[in-house]
């Protein structure tokens, strides 16, 4: 894999130029801002970045009222400090009151792989999931976290994006066209669709390939949006390679696989096989061990393919 | 500041009267519903939409509105009566109240009826929410203010103490709070359990600018709620000590009014009440 960018400075980069784009972009932080990439937009723009302390609960509120006078509030923090510890503000203040507020989840996942489950978030996509109407979107590569930044801010109401923190692959060039709600075929292959998502995208990429030296033709689909997810393209794969691979790094239940599973279960039953971390806390220990210790190397992702098609 | 001369008063009275014919109406129709607090909290609902606020039926959304915000939203009874009355809508939604698919839910949805703000019924979201009103409408140089109405069980929610703190950081000198202090919640006398006194000191040592009145005085509740800021750069807080179940004999400062399932004998002591109250000051 070529060039790699960091993910939180790519967002922070990403939000100056919607800042600069759209007045009404404000960001707000919990004593997150540095950590989150925002210091170019508190320069940018001082009197648009708004600072909360240790306030997750408080800085959902604001971000709703905010939200109601026509800003447009971006709320970055880690992760389950904005899912897990506010999710009743979530679901009430943003997600009943339909509320056009952009939360980001940084260093989701994972990330946090020395500092042990209470900083880690394997949970955040399968909570709130349960919002009605709100998107959720968990961009693969540098270039998807930018295009999402732009267009969560030009649509309107509650997003949830997440973002990890090591260094992510570059995956895609800058015509690359994102779409909420669609997922990208990035190879074509009859054996089996493999299906990744976010921080992990990459892993299945290198997968496929992988796969494809073996003489195993994937398929691999970038599933970006996972609320409201791609819904024809599952149908179409199902049908096409029969067999489901799914790959993230979150639990298992709730999250990518669980929405996959939904979908063909009661539309078009097929084999599935989800690659995540189970029913379990998050261990600690470097982040790529960590990974590898739930087969989510690319060369287990690999193995695990193989053995689920054979 | 706006001192309320005797008929604009017995106006404000005639008023929050109706608003509690009303909340008794929708009670009568649903078979139950959240009395007491409705009732402490009835006459400074009255006083901040016919008298404190700038709002306009014609156009909700209005930019320049002030804002309401029902933190303690299990109170809606008094809001879809003042709103009601206000014209907001008609007035036989009231009746639908507790039906399949009505507009009245038993906590406040912005999205069913015109004049509401946000969706509350979760104690202890209200305060943060209107502080990002607040901040907002600063940001767009307006001099709309923001109205929060709290219960004082309410305050043992933590979140609002967040929202004390970071009102007070950003200076939201266009907020006010209403504290009912009606001494009740669910379980019983509030400081029996959970003790949140003294109130006055705790919002000061938040850096709010206090103030203690009787929430059953109009000429008090407008008096205090036209003279916002109480001090530059600090947002206000209005401690009201008031009457859970104010107006119906049987039911004030009883813990068993929070929520009504009435009989019908209660009925029509509370229509006594009401009438007698209306016969006094002629409606
Ligand atoms: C987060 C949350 N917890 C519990 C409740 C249930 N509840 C509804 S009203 C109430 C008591 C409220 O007491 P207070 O704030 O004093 O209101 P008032 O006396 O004015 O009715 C409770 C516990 C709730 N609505 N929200
Ligand atoms: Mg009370």
């Amino acid at each position: 894999m070529s060039e790699s960018k960091d993910p939180r400075k790519t967002f922070g980069e990403a939000l100056v130029e919607v800042g600069e784009k759209y007045s009404n972009v404000i960001a707000l932080s919990a004593d997150s801002s540095s950590g989150s990439g925002l210091a170019p937009f508190k320069e940018k723009f001082p009197s648009r970045h708004l600072e909360f302390g240790i306030m997750e609960q408080g800085v959902i509120g604001f971000a709703s009222g905010l939200a109601t006078t026509g800003k447009i509030p971006f709320v970055v923090a880690i992760a389950p400090f904005v899912t897990a510890r506010p999710f009743e503000m979530f679901r009430n203040d943003l997600g009943y009151m339909r509320q056009n507020v952009k939360v980001v989840g940084r260093c989701a996942g994972l990330t946090y792989s020395t500092l042990g489950a209470t900083h880690q978030s394997l949970d955040d996509i399968a909570i709130i999931r349960t919002i009605p109407g709100v998107v959720i979107i968990n961009p693969g590569d540098p270039v998807e976290i930018k295009k999402a930044v732009h267009s969560a801010a030009e649509h309107k109401g509650p997003i949830y994006m997440r973002i990890g923190s090591p260094a992510m692959p570059i995956l895609y060039n800058e015509d690359y066209r994102f779409e909420f709600g669609k997922g990208v075929v990035m190879k074509e292959g009859n054996d089996v669709t493999i299906i990744g998502t976010g921080t992990v995208l990459s892993k299945a990429f290198d997968a496929a390939e992988i796969l494809e030296k073996d003489g195993i033709h994937a398929s691999l689909i970038n599933m970006h949006t996972i609320k409201p997810i791609d819904h024809d393209l599952l149908i179409k794969a199902a049908k096409e390679t029969r067999k489901i691979v799914t790959v993230e790094e979150h639990y298992l239940h709730g999250g990518l696989g669980s929405a996959v599973a939904e979908v063909l279960a009661l539309e078009y039953p097929a084999p599935l096989k989800m690659i995540g971390v189970d029913d379990q806390f998050g261990g600690n220990g470097p982040y790529e061990k960590l990974l590898g210790l739930y087969g989510l190397q690319a060369g287990q992702i690999a193995e695990t393919v193989k053995e689920f098609i054979r | 500041m706006h001192k309320l001369n005797d008929d604009e008063e017995l106006y404000l009275e005639q008023i929050a009267l109706k608003i509690r014919k009303n909340v008794v109406r929708m009670i009568k129709a649903g078979k139950a519903g959240h009395l007491g607090g409705a009732l402490s909290a009835a006459d400074i609902i009255a006083a901040l939409y016919f008298k404190i606020m700038k709002v306009n039926p014609q156009n909700p959304g209005w930019r320049k509105r002030d804002r309401f915000v029902l933190s303690a939203g299990h109170k809606c009874l008094a809001l879809y009566a003042v709103l009601a009355e206000m014209g907001f809508f008609n007035e036989s939604i009231l009746d639908t109240y507790g039906s399949l698919g009505s507009k009245l839910p038993g906590h406040p949805d912005m999205y069913k009826l015109p004049g509401i703000e946000t969706n509350t019924g979760a104690l202890g979201h209200g305060l943060s929410i209107a502080g990002g009103m607040a901040i907002g409408l600063k940001m767009d140089g307006l001099d709309s203010k923001v109205y929060v109405l709290m219960g004082d069980g309410e305050l043992a929610e933590g979140s609002n103490w967040e929202a004390a703190a970071a009102s007070s950081h950003y200076k939201l000198d266009n907020l006010l709070v209403f504290v009912d202090r009606n001494t009740l919640q669910i379980s019983g006398r509030t400081t029996e359990v959970m003790n949140y006194e003294p109130l006055y000191k705790r919002w000061e040592a938040f850096g709010w600018c206090v103030r203690e009145i009787n929430g059953h005085d109009l000429k008090q509740i407008v008096e205090n709620g036209t003279d916002i800021p109480f001090e530059n750069r600090k947002p206000s807080v209005i401690i009201a000590n008031t009457v859970k179940s104010k107006g119906l004999s049987f039911a004030e400062d009883r813990v068993n009014y929070h929520y009504w399932k009435a009989t019908p004998e209660e009925f029509q002591l509370a229509d006594q009440d009401l009438n007698e109250l209306g016969r006094r000051i002629g409606i």
